[in-house]
């Protein structure tokens, strides 16, 4: 399909999560256009999915909401949801990107974010965005502070049935809709593409991730987030209240048998949070996190967790070898005991497996741009300037280019803004010689 | 940014508040109790819709709050929420893009103020009271304008380390005038201190080079070396800094040694720094004008205390910072690591030696302060030197001694990796069971055993025999109490800067233009510092970008009306020239009247205290303002 129309931009950023946006805000602040390409229904990223934020213990939504909203309504910044990069390729001094806009089956332009197709949609479906413990309809609004709030119908699950169609005030459901491609033509480009969490299935001695009662971290943010599916923390399988939870830590970090030599950095912060959250809501329960060593490296990182100790969650050194299912829905782990015990076991009504993170997205075929042996974007100055990729113009933020906290993620992104403007001045300036 | 008009319907519009109560996503409602607020305020007279939602910080929750301004309902608004310091811009902002003046906005703190502090019922009647107080001063708000003023197009970094080299290079390359300003004879900072870096290997002196090359080269930088901020004045786009600048205060012939005339500009000095220009013999002092300043006074290294793992009691032991530069120096390849002229078969390494203290269990230092904090870089680079002696000399025997080992970066866990490969041996120590350095006395030829209670062995006790004991010390803050002190910066509980917001405002300082970048802020490593750096740069950037700032208009503003010209506002203000008496004709009669600098104007209010005449007031925060508040917070129950 041959692109319908052309864009030109100062900066295209890909990926409109927290790494993305930071970027896009600090270029448009000094009055650059920036495109934001984001593949999902909504920007945000992975921190607009989470509960609440390590060491602060800020409510994530009032961190990211705001950002997501600035972004969004930033006179020098054009987001584009749902959209898919299929090729980003240097072009003398032109980086050219193609797009496909994905259908919504819904027309942005027309959808006014009623949510009457939604309530009218006969299909439930489970909601991924909600760690699939609760559903969501077929025609939906992907979650409540989405951005933008543009319905759109999952064809997968759609009945065709006509109910959405026929209650849109607005005449915006398209069955019809086709996947659209498009040019962004830009100076520079920030990869901002994230990461994604490691897959459990992948691991034979966890089980595959099909134990019951066993969850992944992402899982646990929605079970604390304050609009999550059940309104509290609950076993999923049986709807107990747990009173005996275990974190898992390097579960898909430093774990060869998974490919996963690196540290993934975030994971001891997130479950000492997760922890703390857990003991606000269920005072009584016992929660231990098995690690292998716990890495409070930021800034309030060790305080914060040397007031977990404080509080009562147990820490125990050993990396769990294998977990089983236990009786009456529990869950059974097999680990080395260093304060003496040697090999042993234990029960937990409730164990989470803190999964680590892997690349979000993968340039090969798309872009030239290189990644290193761990599969992540390779920056070629690391120690000097450290947004830097081997591909001329671009730079790189965030998780895109290995594993990072939001802390960090965001600093990055500020620093592949400056990266950025700098590429673009020089720009100028050469053009100037020239002329 | 557009000029904004003041809606001419708003002002004449006598208060229609509109109150709008966050959830926070139960940061706020699992201790308050939201409807009852929002019914509560629906009583108030002058309100005219109450609302609340999950999060009003959302699209959702502004879209809100514009539908009503728009629709005409309502022209003051209320919002009660999390601290203004998170998100005031967010709702002025959202008030400006529904077409009305941002300062008709009143915030009413009920997280920090409340929720985080208060429970139950106590909780919820402390939100109504401060709420309702937050209303009763809505209605008295009139609209008012940004007070702009132009921008210096200037940055002034502080500190010439990796991070003041990186942000002022950035800069520079904007397009934007810079003043470094650096303490010491020469630019590098603490990185020059070391001599490669973990994982990549790149020498420090190439990076260091490389960069104060480039600020030397680049024409919009100018370097001030052995230079100190001594006066600061002034406001954001408008500092005014008194810079000293005197011969440095070390020994006279390590000074000749390094400060030859046969030295060229952008010479790198191992362990000293760049060489930028001679020394200065005689002290002068000049001022600098400038829009923004950067902060990047960084770190020192941790020094042990005296008998601290017997440091400075026994000369086997030394600091990782010293075993850099001894190795650097001595190069020499064999069998065994030679460290000061003596041959080491085994050497241990204490981790988290000045890092990770815990009170009650680690002694404070002579000021009473503890170093909770991990200091990030020392496992990296400990595992690089342990690694390193391993391979070039491998009759050395090296034992690590952690508690954790935090390898958490890109390439780090391969050092680790590595290191374990090469035959370090690891031990793991309780930080309540700290490893003990003592003097040997047995006849095995190693003047140290170091006991340590092994928790890797199930708890064995476990003494190694050591020629060479390393104590990996962490990072401290460098002592700014000085520009803390002249910029009223806040500092946090582990001595560092402390940002606005972690993640919202992660590089900036709360007073406007001042920003932070490096290990003044936290401990990092080189890659981290210059991130930190470009962030910094990027904000300075965006602020001058526009030309001008605008500064907050809550100033005195004198009524002509009342004044009778005494003078007392003038003789309290705190701020010189912010307050004037000047001559003005007043029914034909010439007399003084008090008259307002709005750019110096501190907003303090200690004119309004002493005015006899009530003829001077605070914009946006008037007697009257304040006297509604109190009213409305004293009043019963029935009517809050």
């Amino acid at each position: 399909m041959d692109a319908i129309f052309e864009l030109d931009f100062d900066a295209l950023i890909v990926g409109g999560g927290i790494a993305g946006l930071q970027a896009a805000l600090d270029l448009a602040d000094q009055d650059f256009q920036v495109a934001v390409v984001e593949k999902d229904t909504s920007i945000g990223g992975k921190m607009i999915r989470l509960s609440k934020v390590f060491p602060t213990l800020d409510c994530s939504s009032c961190i990211t909401t705001p950002k997501m909203s600035a972004a969004a309504h930033h006179e020098n910044i054009t987001i584009f949801t749902y959209c898919d990069l299929t090729s980003l390729q240097r072009d003398g001094r032109v980086l050219t990107a193609a797009i496909t806009q994905r259908p919504r089956y819904v027309d942005p332009d027309k959808c006014i974010g009623c949510r009457l197709c939604e309530y009218n949609c006969p299909v439930y479906v489970a909601d991924k965005e909600e760690g699939g413990f609760s559903a969501r309809k077929a025609a939906y609004i992907p979650f409540s502070n989405a951005i933008p709030q543009i319905a759109l119908i999952d064809v997968e699950n759609c009945m065709l049935c006509g109910k959405c169609e026929e209650v849109c005030p607005t005449q915006a459901v398209d069955y019809f809709q086709e996947p659209e491609n498009f040019t962004i033509r830009a100076k520079t480009a920030v990869l901002a593409t994230g990461f994604e969490l490691t897959p459990v299935e992948n691991k034979q001695q966890y089980g595959h991730g099909e134990i019951p009662n066993v969850i992944t971290s992402l899982q646990m943010e929605r079970l604390l987030a304050p609009h999550g599916p059940y309104n509290r923390v609950l076993r999923p399988a049986d709807g107990m209240e747990p009173d005996a939870i275990a974190f898992i830590q390097c579960a898909g970090s430093r774990d060869k048998s998974m490919g996963i030599p690196y540290c993934s950095r975030v994971c001891c912060m997130y479950a000492i949070k997760q922890a703390m959250l857990l003991s606000g809501s269920l005072p009584l329960a016992d929660i231990t996190i098995y690690y292998m060593d716990i890495r409070a490296f930021g800034k309030g990182y060790e305080q914060f967790y040397q007031n977990a100790k404080a509080m009562g969650i147990e820490f125990v050194k050993g990396k769990v070898a294998t977990i089983d299912a236990g009786e009456n829905g529990s869950v059974t782990l097999r680990y080395e005991d260093q304060n003496g015990a040697g090999v042993t076991s234990a029960n937990h009504d409730m164990v989470v497996l803190s999964l680590g993170m892997i690349p979000g997205w993968n340039p090969e075929g798309t872009c030239p741009v290189s990644t290193a042996a761990d599969r992540f974007i390779h920056t070629i100055r690391p120690k000097i300037a450290p947004t830097l990729t081997d591909m001329e113009g671009v730079f790189v933020a965030g998780a895109a280019a290995g594993p990072k906290d939001i802390v960090d993620t965001i600093t990055e992104a500020g620093a592949a803004a400056m990266e950025a403007a700098k590429y673009m001045a020089a720009m100028e300036t050469a053009r100037k010689a020239v002329a | 940014m557009t000029d904004k008009k003041i809606d001419n319907e708003t002002t004449a519009a006598k208060g229609k508040v509109g109150v709008y109560i966050c959830y926070c996503g139960g940061n706020i409602s699992d201790h308050v109790d939201v409807e009852k607020v929002r019914e509560s305020m629906q009583n108030i007279p002058g309100v005219q819709v109450a609302r609340t939602d999950m999060f009003m910080c959302s699209d959702l929750g502004q879209e809100m709050i514009m539908q009503d301004l728009q629709s005409g309902t309502v022209d003051r608004i209320v919002v009660a929420s999390c601290a203004p310091s998170l998100h005031e811009t967010t709702f002025r902002s959202a008030i400006s893009r529904a077409g009305a003046n941002p300062y008709i906005y009143e915030h009413a703190n009920i997280r920090e103020q409340v929720s985080w502090v208060h429970h139950g019922d106590q909780a919820t009647d402390k939100a109504i009271r401060l709420v309702a107080a937050a209303t009763a001063k809505a209605k008295g708000l009139k609209p008012l304008e940004p007070i702009r003023m132009e921008a210096r197009q200037h940055v002034t970094v502080i500190g010439g380390g990796i991070a003041g080299l990186r942000a002022a290079k950035d800069l520079a390359d904007c397009g934007v005038a810079v003043a470094l300003i650096e303490k010491s004879p020469f630019l590098g900072g603490q990185l020059a201190q070391l001599e490669r870096l973990a994982p990549t290997g790149d020498p420090v002196a190439d990076l260091i080079t490389e960069l104060a090359g480039q600020v030397l080269d680049n024409p919009n930088i100018t370097v001030h070396i052995c230079s100190l901020v001594e006066t600061f004045d002034g406001y954001v786009g408008n500092f005014t800094l008194g810079v000293k600048k005197r011969p440095p205060e070390i020994d006279r012939e390590k000074l000749a040694s390094l400060n030859p005339s046969d030295r060229t500009p952008g010479e790198f000095i191992p362990f000293t720094g760049v060489f930028t220009e001679s020394i200065p013999a005689h002290a002068e002092e000049f001022t600098i004008e400038t829009g923004v300043v950067v902060l990047a006074t960084g770190f020192k290294s941790y020094t042990p205390r005296r008998g601290e793992y017997g440091y400075a009691e026994f000369p086997e032991v030394i600091t990782l910072p010293e075993l850099i530069r001894s190795m650097a120096e001595n190069k020499s390849a064999g069998k065994f690591l030679e460290v000061n002229g003596q041959r080491i078969r085994s050497m241990t390494m204490i981790h988290c030696v000045g890092s990770r203290q815990i009170p009650g269990i680690h002694p404070e230092d002579e000021s009473g302060n503890f170093n909770e904090y991990c200091s990030r870089t020392c496992c990296s680079a400990t595992l690089d030197a342990a690694g390193t002696i391993r391979q070039s000399y491998p009759e050395t025997r090296v034992f690590e001694l952690y508690r954790d080992i935090r390898t958490y970066g890109r390439g780090q866990e391969e050092l680790y990796e590595q290191a374990a490969k090469n035959k370090v041996v690891f031990l793991r120590f309780e930080a309540d069971e700290s490893p003990e350095v003592v003097r040997s006395d047995d006849s095995d030829g190693f003047p140290l055993r170091v006991k340590v209670k092994d928790v890797l062995t199930f708890g064995e006790e476990v003494e190694v025999p050591a020629d060479l004991v390393v104590l990996v010390t962490g990072m401290e803050p460098n002592n700014v109490s000085e520009l803390v002190d002249m910029m009223k910066l806040p500092v946090g509980p582990d001595r560092f800067l402390l940002e606005v917001h972690p993640k919202l405002r992660p590089v900036e300082l709360p007073v406007g233009g001042i920003m932070l970048a490096g290990t003044c802020q936290a401990p990092m490593d080189a890659g981290e510092a210059c991130s930190a750096a470009a962030a910094a740069a990027v904000k300075a950037a965006a602020l001058l970008g526009r030309g001008y700032v605008e500064l907050d208009p809550f100033v005195a503003e004198v009524d002509l009306e009342k004044c009778r010209g005494s003078g007392a506002c003038v003789e309290a203000c705190l701020n010189e020239g912010a307050l004037n008496l000047v001559e003005m004709e007043v029914d034909g009669e010439k007399v003084q009247r008090a008259q307002v600098t709005s750019a110096l104007c501190l907003g303090c209010g200690a004119c309004v205290a002493v005015c006899s005449e009530n003829a001077i007031d605070i914009n946006g925060w008037t007697l009257k303002q304040y006297e509604a508040m109190v009213d409305m917070i004293v009043a019963d129950e029935e009517t809050a």
